[in-house]
């Protein structure tokens, strides 16, 4: 039960801390800086796993991504300059996938070209993704500008596309883009939207084979399939080499979320079967989501384990001052058991001011670490994410080390022998 | 007769672990009737203070039986000791011994911390013991802005504020000159009229012969100082 006596005894407490201002800040500085950096390093670990989770949940958990994959040349490459490299995932293999694997909701085809594109007189390589408009959909390429691809386009064949701004910017185009001519290869296609800027970011980049300058351009699947066919053929200094990949991708969405690593699985045994030379891969964003979030938990556990040592040295400077305060107040201990104090009345004393230190520095603290994450974030550009559980965390780990540095001090106090204590000069 | 508030019965002190061990009480015998006013008086190193200090429960003898209230002190837990100290002994030191952080009104209101009551009356109470002792307008002054006579005043007001029965003064005007230890024994008279018991210890024959029974206490025991 709490009485005004504890209150009192609290008030008492603080007056004593108030004492000695300068020793009590200095005490309380450990735990500020010893929660601050508790603070930081759960609200940077909480940004990071964040940020994963919007790098590679990006991709759709519910997806398996099959990308092709050159497999390594056998043979010399200059003796067979003018062959047809042809390797990775077929329309059979897609006809397979969506007749044979149970519990899909599609497999969207994602056919890549590297194309010269011109615009007047600019050149620009890029690279052209014929997809599916679910596809765009799916990734949550929306336009900013203009509208998206539809299914009329792809009926129609129609010589559209929906490009990112950095694809303007290397054109040196700063008209607005809709309805702007590009020449693709031999062909001119219309802009019809322009993407909105959020591009694909660290491994969803890597999964989808987007590069880095983000300047992707999207077509209707069938206005290139159907036009064209999938063989593409690079100039190399004299020689030419001709690749022909059916599908560089098919993006397979599952049903049921359960149902998304067995699925994986089933489609991996029946591409292997077709596939010896191990031409395609398998990414499953879910899975590498567990696993990103695994090892990061890890990392997140082991720098606030490091944060720790900083408030465990704080909890040591208090018992230290502690253990100095009662050597010197001994006088004082010795006049309160005069005066009737039991042993556990000195040890709630003392208890109370070690825990009112660090709580009043665990406070402070949680302020300081908020104040420096906001710093970091702003110079670096890392995400942070502090949680009312991480602030409440460190709040009651500040309170614990209170109590937990005054227990020896306070049992020191209250085990002196009144007559000893009250002798002590 | 009437009753003892406190009884010694053959009581030792002696101070060191080892040998020759300081042998300072040799066999104390004292009975301290209900309402006795006792001064005991000695020489410097006697053992007076070790002596008030075992009848407040704050030491223990060496030897020997301590009956407060007819109850052995020596079965007493630590607890009930401190209980004890708290409600029953009020305790006067030859220093002072006042709280230096507190002001006049906290120091006296320490006791009621460590008691039973209920503080919700308290600052009545406190203000109604301090004004018995004239320090009203002292009230928000720490012990390091009175005088010497003020703290001996503030220290008695401490030892009343739980009214207890038995009332313990070292050298209570010690530190004090001889007009402001005239007024610090006209408080503790007071005390005894209003029906205490006190054992008060002076080296000074004009204050001891304010008691009602003067005790000597000489070569660790006690004789009756009128006799000697
Ligand atoms: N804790 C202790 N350890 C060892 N010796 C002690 C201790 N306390 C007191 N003594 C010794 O016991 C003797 C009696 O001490 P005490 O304080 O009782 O004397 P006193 O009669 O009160 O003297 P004064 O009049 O100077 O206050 C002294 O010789 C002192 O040195
Ligand atoms: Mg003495």
């Amino acid at each position: 039960m709490i009485s005004t006596k504890h209150l009192e005894l609290v008030r008492l407490g603080l007056r004593s801390l108030l004492g000695y201002p300068m020793r009590t800040v200095l005490t309380m500085l450990g735990v500020v800086f010893g929660v601050g950096s508790v603070i930081a390093m759960l609200a940077l670990g909480a940004g990071a796993e964040r940020e994963l989770l919007r790098e590679i949940g990006r991709l759709g958990i519910q997806n398996i991504i099959i990308n092709s994959v050159k497999p390594e040349e056998s043979t010399d490459s200059s003796s067979r300059a003018n062959w047809i490299n042809s390797y990775g995932i077929t329309f059979k293999d897609h006809r397979r996938i969506v007749a044979t694997v149970p519990g899909i909701k599609r497999a969207l085809p994602v056919h890549v070209s590297k194309r010269t594109v011109w615009s007047g007189s600019k050149r620009v390589e890029g690279t052209l993704y014929a997809v599916m408009p679910e596809h765009l959909e799916m990734f949550q390429l929306n336009t900013s500008v203009g509208r998206n691809l539809s299914h009329l386009d792809d009926e129609k064949l129609a010589r559209v596309c929906v490009i990112r701004s950095g694809l303007l910017k290397e054109l040196s185009i700063f008209e607005d883009p809709v309805g702007l001519p590009l020449n693709i290869g031999n062909e001119t296609f219309h802009v019809v939207g322009v993407l909105e800027d959020d591009a694909f970011l660290g491994y969803a980049r890597k999964a989808l084979s987007v590069d880095a300058k983000s300047s992707e351009i999207y077509v209707p699947y069938n206005s290139i399939l159907k036009r064209h066919g999938t063989r593409s053929i690079t100039r190399r200094s004299g020689s030419q080499e001709a690749t022909d990949v059916e599908l560089n991708q098919v993006v397979v969405s599952v049903e049921d979320l359960d149902q998304v690593l067995i699925t994986a699985r089933v489609i991996d045994s029946l591409l292997d079967r077709s596939h010896p030379e191990k031409d395609y891969e398998l990414v499953v964003p879910l899975e590498v989501l567990a696993q990103r979030q695994k090892t990061q938990k890890v990392f997140n556990l082991a720098l606030v384990a490091i944060a720790s040592i900083s408030l465990l040295v704080g909890g040591i400077g208090i018992a230290n001052i502690m253990l100095a305060t009662v050597t010197e107040r001994t006088k004082e201990i010795g006049v309160r058991r005069a005066l009737g104090a039991r042993r556990h009345h000195i040890m709630a004393q003392f208890l109370t001011e070690t825990t009112t230190i660090s709580t009043i520095g665990g406070t402070v603290g949680v302020l300081v670490g908020i104040g420096l994450v906001q710093v970091l974030t702003l110079f670096t550009g890392w995400t942070s994410v502090i949680t009312l559980f991480s602030v409440l965390l460190s709040l009651s780990i500040s309170m614990a080390v209170g109590i937990i540095s005054g227990i020896y001090p306070a049992r020191r106090a209250a085990g002196l022998d009144p007559i000893t204590a009250l002798r002590h000069e | 007769m009437k009753n003892s508030v406190v009884s010694l019965q053959g009581v030792h002190k002696y101070y060191g672990e080892l040998e020759p061990r300081l042998h300072v009480l040799k066999g104390i015998d004292l009975n301290v009737a209900e309402g006795e006013f006792v001064s005991i008086a000695g020489t410097s190193g006697s053992g007076k203070s070790t002596l008030l200090n075992l009848l407040g429960c704050l030491d223990d003898t060496s030897k020997g039986t301590y009956l407060l209230n007819g109850k052995d002190v020596s079965t007493l837990s630590d607890d009930q000791l401190s209980q004890i100290r708290n409600e029953d002994i009020g305790f006067i030191f030859q220093s002072f011994n006042l709280i230096p952080q507190l002001t006049v009104f906290e120091n006296v209101q320490v006791p009621l911390l460590y008691g039973a009551r209920s503080i919700s009356d308290c600052g009545d109470l406190c203000m109604q013991v301090i004004d018995s002792v004239g320090l009203i307008p002292r009230l928000e002054h720490r012990p390091s802005q009175l005088s010497g006579g003020e703290c001996q005043r503030v220290a008695i007001a401490r030892a009343l504020i739980n009214d207890p029965a038995l009332l313990l003064a070292d050298e209570p005007t010690g530190n004090l000159d001889t007009s402001t230890g005239d007024e610090v024994l006209a408080l503790i008279e007071d005390l005894h009229r209003q029906g205490r018991s006190v054992v008060m210890i002076t080296h000074d024959p004009d204050v001891a012969s304010r008691a009602e029974r003067r005790l000597l206490l000489t070569d660790g025991v006690i004789v009756d100082a009128e006799a000697a």
